[in-house]
């Protein structure tokens, strides 16, 4: 809730006039999609008689059905507290999506022979590339980070160069730039470590953005009081400044890590065999990509779930240190 | 994105021509002091080259290295990117040799050598099933598909030459669309006639293939022209040139081809036309 007051409403799923508002208008959405072929359709058959032949009244009487049924749910939701409210609500839009990928006629057979491959060589490799280049790219980060703070001309330059070039171009760019660019001068680089050390200079170039922020949200006063105590710079930022600053700048970094386990995916094109790679491949001598793509990404928000509640778990922990 | 995947190959192919190419014998030299060949082939195109049932590298392309590193005594490996990247040569040892059904056309032969030509396949025009084409030249001015930087997309666009070869440009198509490999051409035109996709360019066998995995498409009229194919390795390295063209030779005459392409086409195409 974005502001909890004490005023007493009533909730406004149970106005009559939204809830007569709400099942007009899925009433005419469902009409219109015309479900008398559906499995509904097919339950009204003692009301409509055979779907095929039940022209629009029996879709209108269908669409009515179903636009009931969803409003009743709705209303129904109305009554449970918020968080039953939340867990219904992604119940039934987890059903409804497997639904949705279940009417894509899919081979579960086919699926079930690759998936221990997809999860032992594509989720290992997509994992690994992925944990490897999050802890460079923090390496770097803070590196550019104490650079762009920096009253040394050379080391500001340097470094807002480099967050200005690997923020500016597409990270499926700097991924060819790297495989294909590097032996051109001399030094061969396989595609693994091509891919590992794009990803570190590009997430590298954001984080340092999000560890400046997190270094700067800290008072100057820390500084003054700090320098007054007789530190220097090293020490200042060992024991004043990051201990402040990490609370500020894990959360997002989290939030990096887990867009970099999905930006993985572009080294698939060089070869690395992560999970995107293997998605593309695995279903292509039966003709079953939609198979494999299903599969992966079921793997990929699977993973990004538990990342984000390991994720919210790391937040917790800093709110209650921090206040 | 198909476009924009265009450009990268482009960019990638420039990128690749500033570079050196291989020093005489270096490339054979590196293969027998490794102990192994790295072949580079696609993974996604079967029956050529695909991953089978136990996740490992399999198919028509995947069989002739197999023998080729045998008859080297060496062992293999092998590595997947992308296939402009294979064509734009430059390959800095990365890898030793690509028997990827590579067609020897004079900008390639920039680039790379190619040894020997260890089959022919025949390229045709697929359609869908409701599609009312009877001869190639009814997809002029429709939506045509082709994989990009192929033969196919050459003949397309006008551009393909094959020595020895006059070719015939039946098609003259109002859109040519460019897919990184042959498969995602394939999806769209199941979709249905003029859907995504009127027609498709794309070698008969991997169009077989699809028909017997049920796919809903049709090849309209004879093959559009037959293409040489060849293994293809890093220019400049006479010694390995001559080492691969003396083993394919011998492959073509004790028939190890022929057996390799029956079991994988049901037709013999190693002979020519």
């Amino acid at each position: 809730m974005l502001y909890a007051d004490t005023v007493e409403s009533e909730t406004l799923v149970h106005k009559p006039s939204f809830v007569v508002g709400m099942l007009l208008i899925f009433t005419a959405l469902f009409t219109l999609f015309d479900l008398t072929e559906s499995l509904f359709g097919h339950l009204m058959r003692p009301v409509i008689g055979e779907p095929s032949e039940a022209g629009f009244l029996g879709s209108l009487s269908v669409g009515f059905l179903v636009g009931l049924l969803l409003t009743i749910n709705v209303v129904a939701i109305g009554f449970v507290r918020f968080r039953i409210q939340v867990l219904i609500v992604w119940a039934e839009l987890f059903i409804l999506f497997m639904a949705f990928f279940y009417g894509f006629d899919l081979n579960f057979e086919f699926i079930r022979s690759k998936i221990w491959f997809m999860v032992s060589q594509g989720l290992v490799t997509t994992l690994y590339v992925s944990a490897l280049s999050i802890t460079l790219a923090a390496m770097v980060a803070i590196v550019g980070a104490v650079a762009k703070l920096s009253s040394n001309g050379f080391a500001y330059a340097i470094a807002s160069f480099y967050t200005s070039f690997f923020r500016g171009l597409p990270l499926l760019m700097q991924v060819y730039l790297i495989y294909l660019g590097l032996p051109q001068l001399g030094y061969v680089i396989d595609a693994i470590p091509a891919g590992i050390l794009a990803l570190t200079l590009c997430y590298g170039a954001y984080m340092t953005e999000i560890f400046r922020a997190g270094i700067q949200s800290i008072p100057k006063g820390q500084w003054e009081a700090s320098r007054s105590l007789g530190f220097g710079f090293g020490l200042t930022m060992k024991r004043i400044i990051l201990p402040q600053a990490f609370p500020l700048i894990i959360p997002p970094t989290g939030n990096q890590f887990i867009a970099m386990l999905k930006d993985s995916s572009l080294v698939s094109i060089i070869g690395v065999w992560e999970l995107m790679f293997l998605a593309r491949t695995l279903g292509s001598k039966d003709y079953r990509h939609l198979e494999m793509l299903v599969t992966a990404a079921l793997i990929y928000w699977a993973m990004s779930i538990c990342l984000e509640l390991i994720q919210s778990k790391i937040e917790r922990h800093f709110r209650t240190k921090s206040h | 994105m198909i476009t924009k995947r265009y450009l990268m190959g482009a960019a990638a192919a420039s990128l690749m021509a500033i570079a050196g190419s291989a020093f005489a014998g270096e490339a054979l030299d590196r293969v027998m002091s490794n102990n192994v060949l790295k072949v580079a082939t696609d993974a996604n195109w079967p029956p050529q080259s695909f991953v089978n049932e136990n996740n490992e590298m399999d198919g028509f392309d995947v069989d002739v290295a197999r023998a080729i590193a045998e008859r080297l005594g060496v062992g293999i490996e092998f590595v997947t990117p992308d296939w402009g990247v294979i064509t734009a040569g430059r390959w800095n040892g990365r890898w030793d040799i690509s028997v990827g059904s590579m067609t020897p056309t004079k900008e390639r032969a920039t680039v790379l050598d190619f040894p020997a030509v260890y089959y022919y396949t025949p390229n045709s025009l697929g359609v869908h099933e409701d599609s009312t084409a009877t001869t190639p030249s009814d997809l002029s001015g429709k939506v045509v598909g082709a994989t990009e930087a192929t033969t196919y997309y050459y003949y397309l666009d006008h551009s393909l030459v094959i020595d020895g070869q006059d070719i015939n440009f039946q098609i003259d198509p109002g859109e040519i669309r460019s897919y990184p490999s042959t498969a995602p051409g394939l999806d769209d035109l199941r979709l249905g006639d003029g859907v995504r996709l009127d027609g498709i360019i794309a070698g008969f066998p991997p169009l077989v293939k699809a028909i017997e995995d049920g796919y809903p498409i049709k090849i309209v009229g004879d093959p559009l022209f037959y293409e040489p194919l060849t293994v293809a390795i890093d220019r400049g390295d006479k010694e390995f040139n001559d080492k691969l063209a003396e083993i394919i030779e011998a492959m073509h005459e004790d028939g190890t081809l022929t057996e390799i392409s029956l079991k994988w086409f049901n037709h013999d195409f190693t002979k020519g036309y």
